[in-house]
């Protein structure tokens, strides 16, 4: 029964997994069609919306399914408490990957501001951090991270410089009140992202050693 | 371990001829609270648990070294008397062994060997002991039936009764519901919640949910070594040791 039990874990990995790259392609596809202006990328990612929440409420399902049958204790019982926060850490990068597909559309009349000032490196950098907590849940890496406390931190201050940024835009010249509010609010929604990228890495630190932190 | 002990092993060793059944055992046991030990078929928790009682005193050959202690007294000094020793650590075993008596004599039975005749007091005991083991009301209007008639639940909760009844501190439990349906098992683990107010308990069970439901600690044992013991939430929550890891997740055992 263990050995049943084992192989169903497995597989609750390999789809959770499967949803997380699914979170984690809407985002950056949805900042790919901001970046280039590609209305139809976007749409693409607004019609990946049900796909994730399905996947979600399947996993889900197979969590509680799991706990029901076999009482899993240790390892095994923080893994699936571990992979429900996951779920709920990627249906929020998926969502986010589709609010800010949402925008495209009112963003590709027009060239970008300013090269749409640090959102593409900031984009790259909270994408980096989604890989690897999604890597260190695969594969009990912890070492991958161990520094997104710091990692935070350049994103929170890469957000308040965007924000900044964009009120000074705003103060020029009316006109870019607009565009530079939808910026505003993508470096927030990729602010939120890395946040949930630490909750996944948080969560995978308690999967492996059973010990709580928070990375701020 | 931060409660008060009473019971504590110091390096205890048992063999049954060259079997080397016990090795180096230490353990604390606390007061009023309910201790679980679990491991795989012959890892030594129930020879630990018959340790505390002298249990195997009655079996030949075996040879016991290192301390047991009960409320600060060594119980194999030879000034230990093994029957108050064994009035003050009551056991109830895996299967449900009633006397072949009425339901009231099972449960005078102790008292009166340790001396008690009068009627009125015997009484009072057997109405205590029943209450406490949560099965007087379905007795009371038969008392003097025999207790081979009851069910095996209530069989079981009758050798608690008749445990109950000689006021012991301690009640070792051998798999106490491992002969028992669901709904009796249910029953006896409602049980040893409320018994930890009087008295400290020790259950040796095969079932690690029910370990985890009703004890506040739990000791894991692995060819006759104490592995690991510690609080109950931490052993099924995050075990430090690889071995306790692996065997409550079922990946071996």
């Amino acid at each position: 029964m263990a050995e049943k039990f084992h192989t169903e874990l497995k597989n609750l990995k390999t789809d959770t997994l499967e949803m997380a790259h699914l979170g984690r392609s809407m985002l950056r596809t949805a900042v790919d069609a901001l970046i280039r202006q590609d209305t139809e990328l976007a749409a693409s990612v607004v019609a990946q919306k049900e796909e994730i929440h399905q996947m979600e409420v399947r996993i889900e399902e197979h969590c509680y399914r799991l706990i029901a049958l076999n009482q899993p204790m240790a390892k095994d019982m923080r893994t699936i408490a571990c992979t429900l926060k996951v779920i709920t850490a990627s249906l929020r990068l998926g969502r986010y990957g589709k609010s800010i597909a949402g925008i495209v559309n009112d963003l590709s009349t027009k060239p970008h501001l300013a090269n749409m000032m640090s959102i593409p490196h900031m984009a790259d950098l909270v994408l980096d951090m989604v890989d690897d907590a999604i890597k260190a849940y695969e594969t009990d890496n912890l070492r991958l991270i161990d520094d997104f406390s710091s990692r935070d931190d350049t994103i929170d201050a890469l957000r308040h410089s965007i924000f900044r940024e964009g009120i000074t835009y705003m103060m020029e010249d009316p006109k870019n009140i607009s565009r530079c509010t939808h910026y505003i609010m993508v470096a927030r929604y990729l602010e939120r992202c890395a946040d949930h990228a630490c909750k996944i890495a948080e969560n995978v630190q308690y999967m492996e050693t059973g010990e709580r932190v928070e990375i701020h | 371990m931060s409660d008060a002990a009473i019971i504590t092993t110091n390096n205890v060793n048992l063999w049954y001829h060259e079997k080397h059944a016990l090795q180096s055992v230490s353990i604390r046991v606390p007061r009023n609270r309910v201790t679980a030990l679990i491991g795989p078929s012959g890892c030594g928790k129930s020879t630990l648990l018959r340790c505390f009682n002298r249990l195997n005193d009655l079996i030949d050959h075996v040879k016991i070294t290192g301390e047991i202690k009960l409320d600060d007294e060594n119980i194999h000094a030879p000034s230990t008397d093994v029957v108050t020793l064994r009035k003050k650590v009551g056991m109830v075993f895996q299967k449900p062994n009633p006397f072949p008596k009425s339901i009231y004599e099972n449960v005078a039975y102790g008292p009166r060997v340790h001396g008690i005749r009068d009627k009125t007091e015997l009484d009072r005991i057997v109405e205590d002991s029943l209450r406490h083991a949560a099965i007087w009301d379905e007795v009371k209007e038969r008392l003097n039936d025999s207790a081979l008639g009851l069910s095996g639940g209530q069989q079981q909760r009758l050798c608690i009764a008749r445990t109950l009844a000689v006021e012991p501190e301690v009640i070792l439990m051998d798999e106490p519901c491992s002969a028992l349906d669901p709904i009796a098992t249910a029953k006896i683990e409602n049980l040893i919640e409320r018994l930890k107010e009087d008295y400290t308990v020790i259950i040796v069970t095969h079932n690690m949910q029910q370990a985890a439901r009703v004890s506040d600690y739990t000791g894991f044992m692995y060819l006759g070594k104490l592995i690991e013991c510690g609080k109950t939430g931490q052993i099924f929550e995050h075990p430090k040791e690889e071995l306790t890891e692996n065997y409550i997740t079922g990946r071996f055992g």
